[in-house]
């Protein structure tokens, strides 16, 4: 006779092979990440006696501060310091540029395609049908010096020289990761745009609300927990991209993941390498938290009154 | 359907955990006395430059053993080093005279035995015993490859004047920034020192003070000026080709595939010296392949018909005597000397640092690269 179990025996069961690959995959190495973060390397050793050495050269003052883009940067070692404001404004500004491009597609999609949805849908998937190194390719036949701007723009006749300020800077960089992320965006937005009661709209027309006082009384608020999360998928995995700046980037388009991969293998300096990773994922999680928190706040503050 | 039955009994929760234990417990059990899967022998292994993994250079050894080895692309051996040390399994490196020691000191690299190599009696004898190839008594590199790194530059968008005062110092000049591409490497602030005064010798060993001044003074100033750094020669010679790039740190073979598709392009000899090198293959005490694999390859590489690959196709010299018997005579006069002694003399010979000094420029020339606005 078996006895019944409680329901969470069976979620817990079900859920387990989720919870081992998760605890294999990504809980151990992220553990293993920390601890390297407190040892040393030293010549082609590594030296396993607990330090805080590699977090202190990342914040160890000087006397006499680097200068960046005119911000002065009084540090020994200023570069991962400086990458990371780097690296989150430019994500930053990814993450706005693919709100505004994917608002409008999402916006369309939910409100204007009538019937034919799931083509429309998988209309927005087909720049993944190619892999995303592929993309990044693209763009660096697009951006190129001989490449399909500056040819087309000189067989226009509006060019004599190829414009060279295309590639191998930070808005390279910024166009290519937003063209990749766009799509990740409209989903989203698109669910939440799409579960809004059409009734609650109506109601706002009723009541008198112009078109864009209705959007942004009723549709905005409300697709606002997509809107969110879309912004999240894009700004978190961006500022740690590498790929896209080692391609399209040149030097000047460094970011923060190309530091990291450089101390992992170039300087081969796996420790300080571990430490701005952590540091990393540190700054991300606090910006989130805070960003969360700020918008909370205000929906609270705008309740109450 | 007792699969379905069991997880429509776990998803209601009817399921105890003896069950539950028993039925994962089968499972394991039974996935461990499923048939292992024949393995086949363990392919070759081989960390190599980009444009190095043409099958052109393996011959006998693809016709022995009936396919190629596996390659891993590198684009500097402080990669490759890395990679290894991170547990990559390589069998073979290609190294060079200046690199192989890093290799060495790692405890990465293992003795070669040339007694199993056919083609070693036919390299030329100063290779032999040249410092890189042999370290404290043993041969750790066995030589392959040898030739030059200077400019290349188009002739006909360069100021006509520079040609009749080749030098270095085009990297450093702002009549040229953007319009210059310098090799992804540590080596640029030496040339800047170079170009500033120094001797080779001694700017290649700069440390602290010295070595922080040099990298502010020239080699912000490369970074700067190269409109992108190149890993990948092939990049090179596109950005040279379409007149992108007018001047680049650049081998033999970029200016020899430049040349052959009629581009005016010409290669230097600067007046601080260009460079000379040879590299070899080193075995790796790392690998999973039978060593006898390693020492066909390298034999492969050893040979005369690859010599005269590298001699016809890329202007590259080659360790072996006889590849310059059978190589076209054209492509031999092209490339002026044939005696790899003489070569190195003729230029400045790349030399090894220690490893300090090697993990000194290392982070130098990564903080450089990063702070490029």
């Amino acid at each position: 006779m078996i006895q019944r179990r409680p329901d969470w025996l069976a979620g817990y069961g079900l859920l387990s092979p989720a919870i081992i690959i998760m605890a294999v995959m990504m809980v151990t190495p992220l553990l293993a990440m920390v601890a390297l973060s407190f040892w040393t390397q030293q010549g082609f050793e590594l030296d396993r006696s607990f330090t805080l050495a590699n977090y202190f050269a990342l914040v160890e003052p000087s006397s006499e501060p680097t200068y960046w883009m005119g911000i002065p940067f009084p540090l020994t070692y200023p570069v991962p310091a400086i990458l990371l404001i780097k690296s989150l404004a430019m994500s930053l500004a990814i993450t706005l540029a693919v709100i505004a491009l994917a608002y409008p597609m999402a916006y369309f999609l939910a409100f204007h395609v009538r019937g034919q949805k799931a083509l429309w849908l998988v209309l927005l998937t087909i720049p993944f049908w190619t892999s995303y190194l592929l993309r990044v390719f693209a763009w660096k036949i697009m951006l190129g010096f001989n490449g399909a701007i500056n040819s087309g723009l000189k067989s226009l006749g509006i060019l004599t020289e190829p414009l060279s300020f295309l590639l191998y800077n930070p808005l390279a960089v910024m166009i290519t990761l937003i063209h990749a992320w766009v799509a990740f965006a409209v989903l989203p937005i698109f669910v939440s745009l799409d579960k809004i009661d059409r009734s609650y709209l109506e109601a706002a027309t009723d009541l008198g609300d112009s078109r864009l006082r209705r959007f942004l009384q009723v549709t905005l608020p409300l697709s606002a927990p997509g809107t969110i999360g879309a912004a999240l998928l894009v700004f978190i995995p961006t500022v740690g991209d590498y790929v896209t700046p080692t391609l399209v980037g040149g030097p000047s388009g460094t970011m923060i993941g190309n530091l990291i991969q450089e101390l992992f293998l170039k300087q081969n300096n796996a420790p300080l390498g571990a430490a701005v990773s952590i540091t990393m994922m540190v700054t991300i999680a606090a910006i989130v938290t805070l960003f969360l928190w700020l918008i909370g706040f205000r929906r609270l503050r705008s309740r109450a009154r | 359907m007792q699969r379905i039955k069991f997880i429509d009994r776990m998803a209601s929760g009817r399921i105890d955990r003896r069950t539950m234990l028993r039925q994962a417990g089968a499972f394991g059990v039974g996935l461990l006395v499923l048939p292992r899967l024949p393995q086949a022998a363990e392919v070759l292994t081989c960390l190599e430059w980009a444009g190095y993994d043409s099958p052109d250079y393996f011959k006998s050894y693809t016709a022995k053993h009936g396919g190629a080895p596996n390659f891993s692309i590198f684009s500097g051996e402080e990669d490759a080093l890395a990679k290894v040390l991170a547990g990559f399994k390589a069998d073979v490196m290609h190294p060079c005279n200046y690199s192989v020691n890093r290799f060495v000191n790692a405890k990465v690299a293992a003795e070669i035995d040339t007694t199993k190599l056919s083609n070693w009696k036919d390299v030329f004898p100063a290779l032999q015993m040249a410092s890189g190839v042999v370290m404290d008594g043993k041969v750790v590199m066995a030589p392959a490859d040898w030739g030059n790194s200077s400019i290349a530059y188009r002739t006909d968008l360069v100021d006509p004047e520079y040609a009749k005062n080749e030098s270095w110092s085009i990297f450093y000049d702002d009549k040229y920034a953007g319009k210059v591409c310098m090799l992804d490497n540590e080596i640029a602030i030496t040339i800047g020192m170079m170009v500033g005064g120094e001797k080779y010798e001694t700017a290649a060993v700069a440390t602290g003070e010295k070595l922080a001044a040099a990298a502010k003074e020239w080699g912000t100033k490369v970074v700067k000026n190269s409109r992108f750094l190149w890993n990948d020669p092939s990049e090179l010679q596109q950005a040279l080709a379409s007149g992108e790039v007018v001047a680049a740190y650049a081998w033999n073979d970029v200016y020899r595939n430049l040349k052959r598709e009629n581009i005016p392009v010409a290669y230097a000899k600067p007046k601080e010296g260009y460079f000379t090198w040879f590299c070899g293959l080193t075995m790796l005490n790392t690998g999973k392949a039978d060593p006898a694999l390693a020492y066909d390859f390298i034999d492969a590489w050893l040979s005369p018909d690859t010599g005269k690959q590298l001699i016809e196709g890329s202007g590259y010299g080659h360790a072996n005597m006889k590849s310059f018997e059978i190589s076209d005579k054209q492509a031999i006069t092209d490339m002026g000397i044939t005696d790899p002694a003489e070569h190195m003399k003729q230029g400045t010979l790349l030399i090894q640092v220690s490893d300090a000094v090697q993990t000194e420029w290392n982070k130098a020339w990564g903080d450089l690269k990063a702070l490029k606005q």
